[in-house]
């Protein structure tokens, strides 16, 4: 396979370098508006659905990165598009489901909704999975930036005389910490809005690469009839090969990358999160999927497409034999010219970093919200202020992205042997997701999803797909659907489908037969002897998880013990485990939406539609919690006192960044005017003379 | 053209999935979460079938261009006409909220 080194020039890292440094420099300007872990994490919930959706964009698009589709589409064509046309498929129970009872049950991470709907254990192994998966994202997110810039440097440098080498990873490692710099010391605020920035720059690069490399194939009509017409078509066959084909990316994208994206990306759910309302996370989400995906797929997919016409026209400039990941950099440094190029290459590399960022901070929240805050309630140190507390939180939420950064630059080495990132990826979202997005999705749209079934998904969930994994050729062959197994990497898309069953199965198993488990324990704690009784159980049920995860014994034995921990995982978290349906999972389905809406206004919503009013501020001293319209703003608000409002700066292109949330206090008479402390204009960084707009929420 | 490499993808891929959407829309309709009483979710279920068509179009308009039953050219130009009448349907529908 042939790879290139030192492609580009002087000027083009010129570029690169400012590039760069203005981009930090603009990330850490918005860090000011950092005040508190909820801003830190969170942004503050103030923005608008198209700042948000454009911020997404960066990281969406950064996520699954123009290298590996730009190396399938040079493989296989326009498929290459396919796994970004076909999420559309879960966004009812997206919008109807997931975002309202995130937003409204205030969870401030994934794992958290595992405690309250479920119970401390099933957060604890939610928050294990969850920062795997994170950290696993991490890793691909750095080794698809290795992947970038190796070309564009030489295979060696000297320094005092040695000549070292350049290798992947220490190009990762020098990457990392300049990633590092922006997310520790900026947040969600300045992410968003560097995001922003740079959903914009890297769609512009996108189209402009795709525009120069058609005027270099000579127009149009001159790329399309050079593609032959199996590259032209906008999915892949059905089963072959083995490390394309449809059925495969079907179940591990369109099914499990899809939910595990929409649902337990804890990335992408903080920028929902940051949305002013949960309608405006919906229309984020809408129009991010109906319009802006498709673009980007156009957008990271064209150098491989353009590069497979230039290979069949003239194989001399680009051989078909390039290394597939390579391929976007060698089509850029072709078809630009110096100094566009390094412009290219610099959007590339921000969209990447933009997704590793938030992922980056993402984790850092999980970190802060189910790892540090549990210790520090066990330990009982809360015996300080609030400010105090959030002081020290905002300090761990920086380490924790410093330590974050660290492990995601390891687990490159888990996905670094994979022929390309595309198939690290697909094998990463098979493997990574169906336990967690089984438990979401059934703790959400199934009231009768008891805890010791989502522990028993984790836990033989996890068991089974060991198995899988281990015996691939047996277990998930009959769910192949003909694809042929390459005993290298074997099934790694289809091995989703086996993933997401076993998961699956264990779920309803055990939720239905919740009564015999009930039984079952009532007559263990009828006996004397219960504890003991227990005691053995749980001794028995980490033994024989360990027979399957240690890989010990024959095929036959490992199926037993899987059995094994599939009965007394259930029966031994409904003897320890307090669980009462209606009160956990009230406000936490899809069912009880209602209900969560209550809990989140503390009262019951108020449902009239009103207009939006135009107010001046005036500052006055009094409660922090509520603001004061007059009576007829009100009125025209159809708002009554207790409701929820908003109010933000009238200029829209802000995007809601000067914004609060409070509530509607006592009204007075000066129409126009809303009374507002001191420490309201503060937090919602508002500037006096300014015209606000002022809705009624709920 | 091979069958498995054309049609097939496609029907398993707006088969399957148009299963697991409508089921998606059943499920939130039942819970009362999507409850099309309210005009603003009313708006929602329009937008919610104009992304499943607009994504089957797409798809079947890219295979049938493939195939050269069809010019290139008209992928861009349907769709483009597709979301001309998704805004029309949009400012109609946010005009019925205002009366």
């Amino acid at each position: 396979m042939q790879t290139f080194h030192s492609i580009g020039t002087t000027t083009d890292w010129i570029v690169m370098v400012v590039y760069f440094i203005a981009i930090m420099l603009f990330g850490s300007y918005f860090g000011r508006y950092t005040k508190n872990t909820s801003d830190f994490f969170f942004g503050g919930r103030r923005f608008s659905w198209w700042l948000i959706t454009m911020s997404i964009v960066a990281t969406g698009v950064g996520s699954h990165s123009f290298v590996k589709y730009s190396a399938k589409g040079f493989e296989h064509g326009i498929s290459s598009s396919m796994t970004y046309l076909n999420d559309w498929f879960f966004i009812p129970f997206f919008m109807f489901g997931w975002l309202p009872i995130i937003v409204y049950s205030k969870i401030k991470s994934i794992p958290e909704y595992f405690e309250k709907r479920f119970s401390p254990s099933a957060r604890f192994l939610a928050t294990i999975l969850l920062l795997l998966y994170m950290i696993g994202y991490i890793g691909i997110g750095f080794l698809t930036l290795g992947k970038a810039v190796i070309p564009m440097l030489p295979e060696a440098f000297t320094v005092l005389g040695m000549t070292l080498p350049i290798t992947l990873m220490g190009a990762i490692i020098v990457i990392a910490v300049i990633t590092g710099v922006y997310i520790t010391f900026g947040g969600q605020t300045a992410v968003i809005f560097t995001d922003l920035l740079q959903g914009f720059i890297l769609l512009f690069a996108g189209f402009l690469l795709f525009f120069f490399g058609i005027t270099y194939l000579g127009g149009f009509d001159m790329f399309w009839n050079l593609l032959p017409t199996e590259w032209k078509l906008p999915l892949a066959d059905f089963n072959q090969p083995a490390n394309f084909n449809f059925v495969g990316i079907f179940w591990q994208d369109a099914i499990a990358g899809s939910i595990g994206f929409l649902f337990m990306n804890q990335g992408l759910i903080m920028r929902f999160m940051a949305c002013k309302n949960v309608n405006e996370g919906r229309k984020a989400a809408a129009v991010n999927i109906l319009f802006v995906l498709p673009i980007s797929a156009i957008v990271v997919g064209n150098a491989g497409w353009i590069g497979k016409a230039i290979s069949v026209v003239s194989p001399d400039i680009i051989s078909p034999s390039v290394s597939p990941d390579q391929i976007f950099v060698v089509v850029a440094n072709i078809i630009a010219s110096p100094g566009m190029f390094g412009f290219i290459m610099a959007a590339l590399t921000a969209a990447l970093m933009s997704t590793v960022d938030t992922l980056i901070n993402a984790t850092a929240a999980i970190f802060i919200n189910d790892v540090y805050r549990p210790i520090q309630q066990f330990f009982k140190r809360n015996v300080m202020s609030d400010i105090e507390r959030d002081r020290k939180e905002l300090l761990a939420a920086r380490y924790a992205s410093i330590g974050v950064t660290a492990l995601g630059v390891l687990a490159v080495l888990a996905f670094k042997n994979f022929p390309t990132v595309y198939e690290a990826h697909g094998y990463f979202h098979s493997t990574l997701t169906p336990p967690l997005v089984v438990g979401i999705f059934l703790g959400v749209f199934w009231k009768r999803f008891t805890p010791a079934a989502v522990i028993t998904t984790f836990v033989g969930g996890v068991a089974l797909m060991i198995l899988g994994a281990r015996y691939p050729g047996i277990l998930i062959a009959p769910f192949d659907h003909g694809i042929e197994m390459n005993p290298d990497h074997p099934y790694s898309y289809i091995r989703a489908l086996y993933n997401i069953l076993v998961c699956s199965g264990a779920a309803v198993v055990v939720t239905l037969t919740t009564q015999w488990q009930r039984k079952l324990i009532t007559a263990i704690r009828e006996k004397q002897n219960q504890k003991m009784i227990m005691n053995m159980m749980v001794a028995i049920t980490v033994m024989v998880f360990a027979v399957v995860l240690f890989n010990v014994s024959v095929l036959s034995v490992q199926v037993l013990a899987t059995i094994a921990v599939l009965i007394l995982v259930p029966l031994t978290v409904t003897y320890y485990v307090k669980y009462d349906e209606n009160i956990n999972t009230n406000g936490l389905t899809a069912s009880s939406i209602d209900v969560a809406r209550y809990l989140f206004k503390g009262g019951n919503p108020n449902d009239q539609e009103g207009e939006k009013v135009f107010v001046h501020l005036k500052q006055v001293d009094g409660d922090d919690t509520v603001i004061h319209f007059s009576t007829k703003d009100m009125a025209m608000m159809k708002a009554a006192v207790g409701d929820l409002v908003y109010i933000s700066d009238k200029r829209k292109w802000m995007g809601g960044l000067k914004s609060i949330h409070s509530v509607f206090g006592a009204p007075h008479d000066e129409d126009g005017t809303v009374y507002i402390t001191p420490d309201q204009i503060k937090h919602g960084l508002f500037v006096e003379g300014k015209i606000l707009e002022a809705e009624k929420e709920m | 053209m091979n069958f498995t490499h054309t049609w097939l993808p496609f029907i398993y891929l707006y088969g399957l999935g148009g299963i697991l959407f409508v089921f998606g829309i059943i499920i939130t309709i039942k819970s009362g979460s999507f409850d099309l009483s309210r005009k603003a979710h009313k708006k929602w279920m329009w937008v919610l079938l104009f992304g499943f068509v607009w994504y089957l179009m797409m798809h079947a308009l890219m295979t049938w261009a493939a195939l050269d039953i069809i010019s290139a050219y008209t992928v861009p130009i349907v769709l483009l006409g597709m979301v001309v009448v998704f805004i029309i349907v949009m400012l109609k529908l946010r005009k019925i909220r205002e009366v």
